[in-house]
C-alpha cells in the first residue's frame, strides 16, 4: 500500500501536535466543569460558591494546605507507580489492592516488632520495607498471571483487589481484632512511637513529603531519561516489535509491575504510619483508583501528574467543606469522575478525527 | 467565571499557594471565652437524617440552641474509619472545626474513639465530648487523664430491656432476632439487656418457660451497612424473618429492620420490629413497629456545653439514666421509649407495668446470671455493678450468637 | 459504471498528494493505476471511496455529480474497495462477516446468505467455506472473500489496491481471471499497482502517477521502458546478479520438524553457508514463516536440532539467537518491526545494547542523523515511524539492523515497494553478504527470488523441497513446484 500521508513531519509539526493535544485536553476539562456546574444548578446549588468553597476549603489555612499535601503524598506516589505500568501498556487496576497489601504488611511488621527493644525508627523503616514487599508481591501476581497464564491484568487486578480487601477484613475481624471487639473500625492503633510526627501546626509529616517528592522525581527521571524508561515505553507501544528489537518483554512487564507494587506498598505504609495508624478494610482509601484517574488525565506524563495530583488532592480536602454548605461530599468524586470521563471521551473523538485527517 | 478558567491555572495557582503558605504561621490557638455563646462542632458517624443514632445527636443540637441561645453549630456527616466521604481523618476534621471556631467538639461514635483521644491530646484548649466512650471513667479499664475530655452515655440497658420486653410479649413464635452492629462492650451489654428484658416479660407476664424463648444475635460488623465490608443488614433481617424469627430488635444505627418488617408485612407475614436510637424511628411503620427505645442527648449536652461556657467544665464520665417519673420527658430523661402502633393495647399495658417496675427498683442485672459459656457471672442475689454491666465479657447463657 | 474525475486536488500539509487529476474510466474497463509509492494513487482511490474528501474537484458517476461522504456511502453508490489488508473480522466466521455488512433485520436469513456465498464462490472458482473462521484463511483467500462480499453487496466499481501483495501465484492467476470476467460483465475495475508486469498483463488502459500528478495515460500495446520512464522520470536499471556465497557452513539444520495449529513440516535438513542468500518460495502459509521464525529462535522446532557455528542452539530463545548475530525483519512493519508513536531516534537507541543507565540523547541524535543519511530515509530524527512512507519504514528497519550480523531473516523485504526502493534495499543487503552475513528471505515475487537467491527452498503442502540452485531453475519450474507439481 502506498502511503499518502506526508513522508516527513518536522519537529515544529510535532510541537503543534502537542499543543493541539493540550488544547483538546483543556477543552475536556472546561467541558467537565460546565457539566458539573449544570449538575450543581440542577440540585439548586450555586456552582461558583461550590468551587470557591472547594478552593478555599483546600487552601485557606496552613492546616488545610498541609492536609492537601498529606493527601497529595499517597496520591502522587500511587500515580507514580501506575505510570510505570501505564508506560508499559499495562492497566494495573489492582493498584488499590496493592496498597492494601502494603498496609497489611506494614501493620504486620509493627505488630511483630511491637514490644521488642528495637529502636522505633528502625521498626518504622522495617515496616516500610515490609509494606513495599507486600505491594510488590501483590503486583507481581497479576504480572505473573498475565505473562504465564495469559490472564489480562485488568481481570487479575480486579480479582486481587477483592482478595486484598477480603484479607484485610479477615485480619480485622479475625487474628488482628481488638480484644473483645469485632468491628470494621480496624485494628488496634500502632504505638504512638511508631507514628510519624506532623510538622508543628500542620497536618503533614515532613518525612512523607520528602518521600513523595523523591518518588515523583525518580519516576520522571526513570521514565524520561533512562534506557529502562525508553524500553518500557517501547513495550507499551508495541511489545511485539519491542521483543524483536531485543527487549526482554516478559522481564520488563514484571519490572513495571514490580515498580508499581513497590510504590503501592510504600503508599500503604505511609497511610498506616501517618494517617490511619491501623489496618482498616478500605486501607487503600481509594488512592489507587484516584491514581488511575490522574494518570489518565495527564496522558501518563510524570511531571504533569504530580501537578494534577495537587488538584485532585485539593478536591479531596476541599470536598469536606462542601458539607458545611449542605452539599454532599461525594461531589468532589463526581467532579473527578466527570473530568476523567470527558478527557477520555474527547481523546477518543480526537483519535477519530486524526484518523480522518 | 471560574468555569472558564482551565485547570492548569488552578493547579499552578495551587502550587503557588502551597509554596507561599508553607512557611505561614500556624493559626492562633483558640482561647477560652466563658459565658459567651460557643460554637459547637459535631462529628456524626452517619448521615444526620439516618432516623437513628446520628439523627438523635443532630436533633439534640436544636435543643441545645433552644436552651443556650446563640450557640453555633458546625457538623459533618459520615465521619468514620475508611469513609469515602472524607479524606481527612476524624481528628483532622475536628481540628478543622476548631480552626473554624468550635470550642466544643462532639465525637458521636465509638468508631471515632482513638481520634477523639488524639484530638483531645493535641488540642488541650478545645473541650471534647465523646459520646459512648469510657476514656474519662476513672474506674474504667481505659482511663486516660485528659482534663478537656468528657464521656456521655445513656443507660440504654433500660431501653433495651423495654425493647426486649415488647418483643417477647408480641412474638408468636418465641423467636427473637437481635440485629447487632459490631461486637464490643457496649453492644454485648445492650444485647444482653434486651435478652434479660425479653426473658423477664416472657416468664412473668406471659407465664411461659424461658427455655422456649429463642434469642439470636447476628452482628453485621459495623454500626451501619458498608457494602463489601459488613454484612448487609437488609439481608440479615430477611434471614431472621424467613427463619421464623418474627420480631427483630435492632441495635444498629439505621432502620433496615423496620423497612424489612414493612416489606414482609406487605406480603402478608406477621412480623414486627423494634428500631433504636431515634425517637421518631417508628414513624410511618405503625403496622410493624412495637416501639423505639431512644436517646435524648439534649439535656446532657446542654449541661456539658454550659460548663464549658461558664468555666465549670471538669473531665467526667457521665452515665445518665432515664427519669423514671416520665421517661419521655425531653428535659429530664436521657432514655425514653415511644410505643409503636403495632404494640397491642394489652401488651402496651404490660410494657407500662414493666417500666413502672424498673422505676420502682427492679434490676434485671441481678444474679444468678451466667455467661454464654455457662460461667457464673453474677451469683444468686448479686447485683451487677456499673463496671460489671459495662464490661460484660460475653453474651449470656440462653442467647445464641457470637460473643466476640 | 462510468467514472469521471475532474480537477481533483488534495493536500496533506505541504504535500500535494493529488494535483489537478482528470480521469475518465468507462464501464467495463480494467483501468490500471500505476506509480511508485507516494505518487498519489491511494489518495485518489480513498477520495473515490469516501475516506477522504477532495479539497476541490468533482466526482461524476455515470455523468451525475455526486458527493461521496464515507466508505459506507461509496458502497451504497456501488463503489467497493479491496484493501491491501482486508478489513474483515478475523475471529469470526465467513458467513458472519457477510451478515455484518447487511442492513438485514435482527434475525438474518443465514441459510440464504450461505447459499449465495457458495453460488458466488463457485461462479469464480473460489473455495470459500462459509463456516470457516476468517483467521484461519490465507491472505489470498481473505481477498477472495472480500471480493465476493463486495459483489454480494452489489458494487459496480471494484477498486483493488496492490491486490497481488501476499498472495500466491496461483491465487493471482485466479484473481486476474476473475477481474477479466467481471469486466466482461460490465463492472468497472480499477487496479492500483506499482508492478509493471501485472499492469501490462491485465489492464485495458493505464494511468501513470508521479508525485501527485497524472503524468500519462497509456493504451496497449505497452512498452515497459515507457512506463518506467513515466513513473520515475528517468530510466532505472536492475543491478547485476552477484553472489558472495562462501564455503563456510554457518547454520546447520538437522531433521527439523515444525508444527503449528494447521501445518506440519518434517525432517528439514539444510546447511546455510556464510554469505549465502536463500529464497523461500511457496504459497502464502505453506510454512515459510514458520521456517524463518524457527531460524530466529522465535519458534521452537518440535524435533531436530539447530546448530549455529557448530553450537547447538535448539530451544534457546530469540534473544540468545539475536546476541549471536541473528536478525529478523518481519513483514508487518508497523505491527512487529517498528513501534508507532516512537521516533526514529528512539528506535535507534533501543536497537543498540546499552550498559549505562541514562540515555545519551546527543549521541543518539547524531547516530540517527548519520543513519538517516546513509539509508536515505526521508524523515528526521524526531519523525515518528508511522509518519514515514512504507518504503522509508523498510529503510528504517534495515537501518536498525545491528552492525555485525551473521544471519538476516526477512519476510517479504520489498513487499509494497517500488522498483527503485527494492533495488536499493537489495544493494544494501548484498553489502551485508559481503560482510559474511547469510540471508534467508521469503517473497511472493518469484522474479525477486530468482534474481537474488543463491539457493531456493520451495514449500508446498507441508513439504520442503531440497535446495534448488537458483542458476539452474526458472520461474516456470518454480511455479510448477509451488503449485504442487513435480514433487
Amino acid at each position: 500500500m502506498s502511503i499518502q500521508t506526508p513522508a516527513v513531519k518536522t519537529s515544529a509539526n510535532g510541537r503543534k501536535k502537542g499543543l493541539l493535544d493540550f488544547g483538546i485536553r483543556l477543552s475536556a476539562v472546561i467541558l467537565a466543569f460546565v457539566f458539573t456546574s449544570l449538575i450543581l444548578l440542577l440540585v439548586k446549588a450555586d456552582p461558583l460558591e461550590a468551587y470557591k468553597t472547594l478552593v478555599t476549603g483546600a487552601f485557606s489555612t496552613t492546616s488545610k494546605i498541609t492536609s492537601v499535601a498529606a493527601s497529595w503524598v499517597p496520591l502522587v506516589i500511587a500515580t507514580s507507580g501506575l505510570l510505570f505500568t501505564f508506560t508499559a501498556g499495562l492497566w494495573n487496576i489492582g493498584m488499590e489492592g496493592q496498597i492494601v497489601l502494603g498496609s497489611v504488611f506494614a501493620v504486620g511488621a509493627f505488630r511483630l516488632l511491637d514490644n521488642t527493644a528495637m529502636d522505633p525508627t528502625l521498626v518504622i523503616i522495617i515496616a516500610f520495607i515490609a509494606g513495599a514487599l507486600g505491594g510488590i508481591l501483590w503486583a507481581l501476581l497479576p504480572g505473573l498471571m498475565k505473562v504465564y497464564g495469559g490472564v489480562n491484568e485488568i481481570f487479575g487486578g480486579l480479582g486481587l483487589n477483592f482478595v486484598a480487601k477480603t484479607i484485610a477484613i479477615w485480619l480485622i475481624f479475625g487474628p488482628w481484632k481488638r480484644p473483645g471487639v469485632a468491628s470494621s473500625s480496624g485494628t488496634e492503633w500502632i504505638d504512638i512511637k511508631y507514628r510519624l510526627v506532623n510538622m508543628p501546626g500542620t497536618n503533614l509529616s515532613l518525612v512523607i513529603l520528602i518521600i513523595a517528592v523523591i518518588v515523583a522525581i525518580l519516576t520522571a527521571i526513570l521514565l524520561k531519561g533512562t534506557h529502562f524508561g525508553l524500553k518500557l515505553k517501547a513495550i507499551g507501544k508495541n511489545y511485539k516489535a519491542a521483543y524483536l528489537l531485543g527487549i526482554p518483554t516478559t522481564r520488563y512487564f514484571l519490572m513495571a509491575f514490580g515498580m508499581c507494587g513497590l510504590f503501592a506498598g510504600i503508599t500503604g505504609a505511609i497511610l498506616v504510619t501517618s494517617k490511619q495508624y491501623s489496618l482498616i478494610p478500605d486501607a487503600g482509601f481509594g488512592y489507587g483508583f484516584l491514581g488511575l484517574l490522574v494518570a489518565m488525565l495527564v496522558n501518563y506524563h510524570p511531571i504533569w501528574s504530580s501537578i494534577v495530583a495537587i488538584f485532585f488532592a485539593a478536591l479531596t480536602i476541599g470536598n469536606t467543606q462542601l458539607q458545611y454548605m449542605g452539599l454532599s461530599t461525594y461531589f468532589a468524586g463526581v467532579l473527578q469522575g466527570i473530568l476523567v470521563l470527558f478527557v477520555v471521551l474527547v481523546d477518543g473523538l480526537r483519535k477519530r478525527l486524526v484518523r480522518r485527517m | 467565571m471560574f468555569t472558564k478558567r482551565s485547570w492548569i491555572f488552578v493547579s499552578v495557582l495551587m502550587v503557588a499557594l502551597l509554596v507561599l503558605t508553607a512557611c505561614a504561621k500556624p493559626t492562633a490557638a483558640p482561647t477560652a471565652a466563658p459565658v459567651e455563646p460557643l460554637t459547637v462542632g459535631l462529628l456524626l458517624v452517619g448521615p444526620a437524617n439516618d432516623a437513628g443514632w446520628s439523627q438523635a445527636h443532630f436533633d439534640s443540637m436544636a435543643y441545645v440552641q433552644e436552651k443556650l441561645p446563640g450557640t453555633e453549630l458546625l457538623y459533618l456527616e459520615n465521619v468514620y474509619t475508611g469513609s469515602t466521604a472524607h479524606t481527612m481523618t476524624p481528628s483532622e476534621l475536628a481540628a478543622d472545626m476548631a480552626a473554624k471556631g468550635a470550642k466544643v467538639v462532639i465525637f458521636n461514635s465509638d468508631d471515632q474513639k482513638d481520634h477523639a483521644i488524639k484530638f483531645a491530646q493535641e488540642n488541650p484548649d478545645v473541650f471534647v465530648i465523646h459520646a459512648s466512650g469510657d476514656t474519662a471513667w476513672k474506674e474504667g479499664k481505659n482511663y486516660i487523664d485528659l482534663p478537656n475530655l468528657k464521656n456521655i452515655m445513656g443507660r440504654m440497658e433500660y431501653g433495651k430491656m423495654i425493647a426486649g420486653c415488647a418483643a417477647a410479649l408480641t412474638s408468636q413464635t418465641g423467636k427473637i432476632g437481635f440485629l447487632g452492629p459490631l461486637i464490643n462492650d457496649e453492644t454485648r451489654r445492650f444485647a444482653a439487656s434486651s435478652y434479660l428484658g425479653a426473658k423477664y416479660c416472657w416468664e412473668n407476664y406471659l407465664g411461659k418457660d424461658p427455655a422456649e424463648l429463642e434469642f439470636k444475635v447476628t452482628w453485621i460488623g459495623f454500626w451501619f451497612n458498608i457494602p463489601g465490608v459488613t454484612l448487609d443488614p437488609t439481608q440479615v433481617a430477611d434471614d431472621f424473618f424467613n427463619n421464623g424469627y418474627d420480631v427483630i430488635i435492632s441495635s444498629i444505627d439505621t432502620t433496615e429492620a423496620v423497612t424489612e418488617a414493612k416489606k414482609f408485612f406487605a406480603e402478608g407475614k406477621q412480623v414486627w420490629a423494634v428500631p433504636y436510637d431515634y425517637s421518631g424511628a417508628c414513624e410511618g411503620a405503625d403496622d410493624v413497629c412495637l416501639g423505639v427505645e431512644y436517646f435524648n442527648w439534649g439535656p446532657s449536652y446542654v449541661e456539658a456545653i454550659k460548663s464549658a461556657m461558664d468555666g465549670t467544665w471538669v473531665s467526667s464520665f457521665e452515665l445518665v439514666g432515664p427519669d423514671w417519673a416520665d421517661i419521655n420527658n425531653r428535659d429530664t430523661s436521657m432514655i425514653g421509649f415511644n410505643k409503636g402502633g403495632a404494640l397491642s393495647a394489652e401488651n402496651a399495658a404490660f410494657v407500662d407495668q414493666f417500666i413502672a417496675e424498673l422505676g420502682a427498683g427492679l434490676n434485671l442485672w441481678t444474679g444468678p446470671i451466667n455467661l454464654q459459656d455457662g460461667t457464673p457471672y453474677l451469683a444468686d442475689g448479686e447485683v451487677g455493678t456499673d463496671l460489671q454491666v459495662w464490661y460484660l465479657p460475653q453474651l449470656l447463657e440462653g442467647m445464641e450468637g457470637k460473643s466476640e | 459504471m462510468k467514472i469521471t474525475l475532474q480537477h481533483i486536488d488534495k493536500s496533506f500539509g505541504k504535500v500535494h498528494a493529488n494535483d489537478d487529476i482528470n480521469l475518465t474510466i468507462p464501464s467495463g474497463t480494467i483501468q490500471g493505476i500505476l506509480g511508485e509509492n507516494g505518487a498519489g494513487k491511494s489518495t485518489l482511490m480513498k477520495i473515490l471511496t469516501g475516506y477522504y474528501q477532495a479539497d476541490s474537484g468533482e466526482i461524476l458517476l455515470d455523468d451525475m455529480k455526486v458527493k461521496i461522504t464515507s466508505p459506507e456511502d461509496a458502497v451504497v453508490r456501488g463503489i467497493g474497495m479491496l484493501h491491501q489488508d482486508p478489513l474483515d473480522f478475523p475471529p469470526m466466521k465467513v458467513i458472519d462477516n457477510f451478515l455484518l455488512g447487511t442492513k438485514g433485520g435482527l434475525f438474518p436469513n443465514r441459510k440464504q446468505v450461505e447459499n449465495e456465498i457458495l453460488r458466488l464462490s463457485n461462479e469464480f472458482d473460489f473455495q470459500i467455506n462459509p463456516d470457516a473462521f476468517v483467521e484461519t484463511m490465507t491472505v489470498g483467500e481473505r481477498q477472495q472473500l472480500e471480493i465476493l462480499r463486495l459483489l454480494w453487496l452489489g458494487v459496480k466499481v471494484l477498486i483493488l489496491d496492490e491486490p497481488t501483495t501476499g498472495i500466491s501465484a496461483n491465487q493471482k492467476d485466479k484473481l486476474f481471471a476473475t477481474l477479466v470476467k467481471l469486466a466482461s460483465q460490465g463492472l468497472t475495475v480499477i487496479f492500483v499497482s506499482h508492478k509493471l508486469e501485472e499492469v501490462e498483463q491485465l489492464c485495458n488502459r493505464v494511468a501513470v502517477f508521479r508525485q501527485g500528478k497524472l503524468v500519462g495515460e497509456v493504451d496497449p500495446p505497452y512498452r515497459t521502458d515507457q512506463f518506467v520512464y513515466l513513473m520515475f522520470g528517468k530510466n532505472v536499471e536492475v543491478g547485476e546478479k552477484a553472489s558472495f556465497c562462501t564455503d563456510d557452513t554457518y547454520i546447520k539444520l538437522k531433521n527439523i520438524g515444525l508444527e503449528d495449529y494447521r501445518l506440519r513440516l518434517k525432517d528439514i535438513n539444510l546447511e546455510i553457508k556464510s554469505g549465502e542468500i536463500i529464497g523461500l518460495a511457496g504459497m502464502e502459509g505453506s510454512g515459510q514463516r514458520l521456517f524463518l521464525r524457527m531460524l530466529a529462535g522465535l519458534m521452537r522446532p518440535v524435533s531436530g536440532n539447530i546448530y549455529i557455528d557448530g553450537v547447538d542452539f535448539t530451544g534457546k530463545n530469540y534473544h540468545v539467537f539475536q546476541n549471536s548475530g541473528v536478525a529478523y525483519l518481519p513483514a508487518s512493519r508497523l505491527e512487529e518491526g517498528l513501534i508507532p508513536g516512537m521516533t526514529l531516534t528512539e528506535h535507534f537507541i533501543l536497537s543498540e545494547k546499552h550498559r549505562e543507565l541514562f540515555v545519551d540523547q546527543r549521541s543518539a541524535m547524531d547516530l540517527t542523523e548519520e543513519r538517516i543519511k546513509t539509508f536515505n530515509i526521508k524523515g528526521t530524527p524526531v519523525s515518528q515511524v508511522e509518519q514515514l512512507s512504507g518504503g522509508n519504514q523498510q529503510r528504517a528497519l534495515l537501518a536498525l539492523l545491528r552492525k555485525r550480523l551473521r544471519l538476516i531473516l526477512m519476510e517479504h523485504p520489498t513487499r509494497g515497494l517500488d522498483i527503485e526502493s527494492a533495488i536499493w534495499i537489495w544493494s544494501k543487503m548484498k553489502e551485508r553478504c559481503k560482510d559474511c552475513a547469510s540471508i534467508v528471505f521469503t517473497s511472493s515475487d518469484l522474479d525477486e527470488i530468482l534474481q537474488y537467491s543463491d539457493r531456493i527452498l520451495v514449500f508446498f503442502g507441508g513439504l520442503v523441497s531440497p535446495p534448488i540452485n537458483a542458476k539452474s531453475t526458472t520461474v516456470d519450474e518454480l511455479g510448477q513446484l509451488i503449485g504442487g507439481k513435480g514433487w
